[in-house]
């Protein structure tokens, strides 16, 4: 605690400057929060393609402050990457760059480790949002130049999304990015040799927490459909801190969104990484860069919130989803079913299918309803279809007539050459009745 | 700054070593709120013994002298899983189709029926028990546990749990 005075930059001698030098603590305590959380969801999560909608619901809806402790993950991640990048502009402000070159280029790894973090956690709890989330990551693996082939199947660990895929951005969210990060605080920790400003420090950072805890409380974190469940009218939306980078990939045609989306960003970064050895005009170099940084990010954000609520129709489909999730966190938890030989012989035989089922039906929607996915396409599950909108035994006879008028893409086809009504019916009646 | 360092003379021992707490009281407090929470998180989740009556097989088949092995297939909801497990028990036709739980009162190891030398044996740590489940020798405290039976319409029944001494917690 020896006389703060003489770390703080000649810019900052007044109480306001010395506030604003407390953004070091505040990412600190953002990162322990992720931290604590993190270890405590890997608790009930399971990191597999059948296992993580669920585990997530579980730690929502049937655990102990599950879905408090989720949301801090999830809003902490938000507010870690505003105040990591705060960081770097208040040590921009400060020269850093000139007099602490060690802080300065940990300030700019720790920000893209975090935006890592971010990337790789939102596909982990496998619902629609965290799907597309997915493909936009590889879409941008395999745009990048030269090694964008490679990039995308080392990314999804095969040629295509699949459990692989969920694995792999588990063991890079859960060890890889936090021993980085650890390693480098840790870096960053032990070169400090005078620690000031601890106070202020301290008390901005208790403050930020007790705003995002609060703030978690109120709103819990979005979970949106399991994949299987989604219908093909779902928007999805990214969490605020990639709202800049799906906003510009709506404006830039298809493969320069990988240039844009990644490359551009990484070698912003990798000027401000080198701008110590950079030799003239350091200042309006990464003045320049930080600050189209930051407009380019926080234009786009607004754009995206502007663009949604402009449109009626997604205004509509973005209300009637969040509806949609009320409604889901609502309903009890229900546990997945392991493989059942005793469902197979307790169950009867009153529930078979229907022999025209099994003729046209079942290669795709599977011997009981469960659906299948095979290469890229999912043929939803039958079970529980009745829960959803429009699916009435007269809405299934007429979605077998003519599936596009209820929504549904190929390889869905029409029946109406191969069935009678009747017999839609008779297929129709035991659909309905397929309980989850 | 600079009114901070005139202030700082000023400032006597107490409020210092205060002020110096205050750092570790941040950091104490964001551990001890989500540690809080963590202990509800974490909290073991007690289900009840399932109450659910499991076939064994029909009583007519049931005869003889010697333990009859069987398996009954119980649903078991445990977290995020419904699990379908089977279970070994044994039937004691001559003890009026007395039910015996396999699980070794000693360490729970589950016990096999030893035809030729009519007991039953545990693989674990060689206890033995009688024909009647009564224990022979070996370092299991008692004999094995029998579980809640009935006879329904003609069929045994049983209510299967792994420790036969555990109460109902709702």
């Amino acid at each position: 605690m020896s006389g703060p005075a003489e770390s703080v930059s000649p810019k900052h001698q007044n109480r306001l400057g010395a506030w604003l030098q407390t953004t070091g603590g505040i990412v600190a305590a953002l990162l322990l929060v992720q931290f604590l959380t993190g270890l405590l969801l890997a608790f009930y999560y399971v990191p597999s393609v059948d296992h993580a909608h669920t585990t997530v619901s579980f730690i929502e809806k049937v655990v102990s402050s599950g879905s408090w402790l989720r949301s801090l993950h999830h809003y902490g991640s938000q507010w870690l990457a505003l105040f990591a990048f705060l960081h770097v502009a208040r040590l921009f402000w400060d020269e850093a760059y000139l007099y602490r070159k060690a802080y300065w280029i940990a300030a700019i790894v720790l920000l893209f480790l975090v935006m890592a973090g971010a990337g790789t956690g939102y596909s982990l709890p496998w619902d629609a949002r965290a799907f597309f989330s997915t493909r936009v990551a590889e879409g941008l693996m395999g745009g990048l130049p030269l090694a964008g082939r490679f990039a995308r199947l080392w990314l999804l660990g095969g040629s295509e999304i699949s459990t692989i895929t969920l694995s792999r951005f588990f063991a890079l969210h859960v060890l890889v990015t936090p021993f980085l990060i650890h390693a480098l605080v840790a870096w960053r920790v032990l070169r400090t040799r005078c620690w000031s400003n601890l106070n202020r420090n301290a008390i901005a950072s208790g403050l930020v927490f007790v705003a995002l805890a609060v703030w978690c409380w109120k709103f819990p974190a979005p979970l949106g459909p399991a994949v299987e469940t989604a219908t093909a009218d779902y928007l999805p939306r990214p969490g605020a801190q990639f709202l800049w980078l799906y906003q510009t990939l709506k404006h830039v045609p298809g493969a320069v969104g990988s240039i844009v989306g990644v490359v551009l960003p990484g070698i912003g970064l990798a000027i401000l990484v080198a701008l110590p050895w950079l030799r003239m005009r350091r200042r309006l170099i990464g003045g320049l860069l930080l600050g189209a940084f930051a407009l380019w990010v926080s234009t786009m954000t607004v754009a995206a919130h502007l663009s949604d609520r402009r449109d009626p129709r997604t205004r509509d489909q973005l209300a009637r989803q969040a509806q949609q999730e009320a409604n889901w966190r609502r309903e009890p938890f229900t546990p997945i079913k392991l493989g059942s030989p005793v469902a197979a012989t307790q169950g009867g035989n009153s529930n078979d299918p229907p022999a025209l089922y099994v003729k046209f039906c079942v290669d795709c929607h599977g011997p009981h309803g469960e659906g299948a996915r095979r290469g890229n396409l999912n043929f939803p599950p039958l079970l529980g279809v009745a829960a959803k909108p429009h699916r009435t035994v007269d809405d299934i006879v007429g979605l077998l007539k003519d599936p596009p008028a209820y929504g549904l893409q190929p390889p869905m086809r029409s029946f109406n050459d191969k069935l009678s009504e009747p017999q839609m019916r008779e297929i129709a009646q035991w659909v309905v009745q397929l309980k989850r | 700054m600079k009114q901070m360092n005139t202030e700082e003379p000023q400032l006597n021992k107490s409020r210092r070593s205060f002020l110096q707490l205050l750092p570790l009281g941040v950091f104490a407090g964001v551990f001890a709120s989500i540690g809080g929470a963590a202990f509800r998180f974490l909290r073991p989740r007690l289900s009840a013994p399932s109450d659910q009556w499991l076939d064994v097989a029909g009583v007519s088949e049931l005869t003889g002298p010697q333990p009859i092995a069987k398996k009954v297939l119980a649903e078991h909801v445990s977290g995020w899983v419904i699990t379908n497990e089977a279970h070994n028990v044994f039937v004691l036709p001559a003890k009026n189709n007395q039910v015996l739980s396999p699980i070794c009162p000693h360490e729970g190891c589950e016990v096999s029926w030893e035809q030729a030398r009519n007991r039953f044996a545990c693989p674990c740590h060689e206890s033995f028990f009688a024909a009647d489940g009564s224990r022979i020798s070996g370092p299991a405290s008692r004999g094995l546990d029998a579980l809640p039976a009935r006879v329904q319409n003609g069929k045994l029944q049983v209510q299967y749990r792994v420790n036969p001494d555990q109460e109902t917690h709702a």
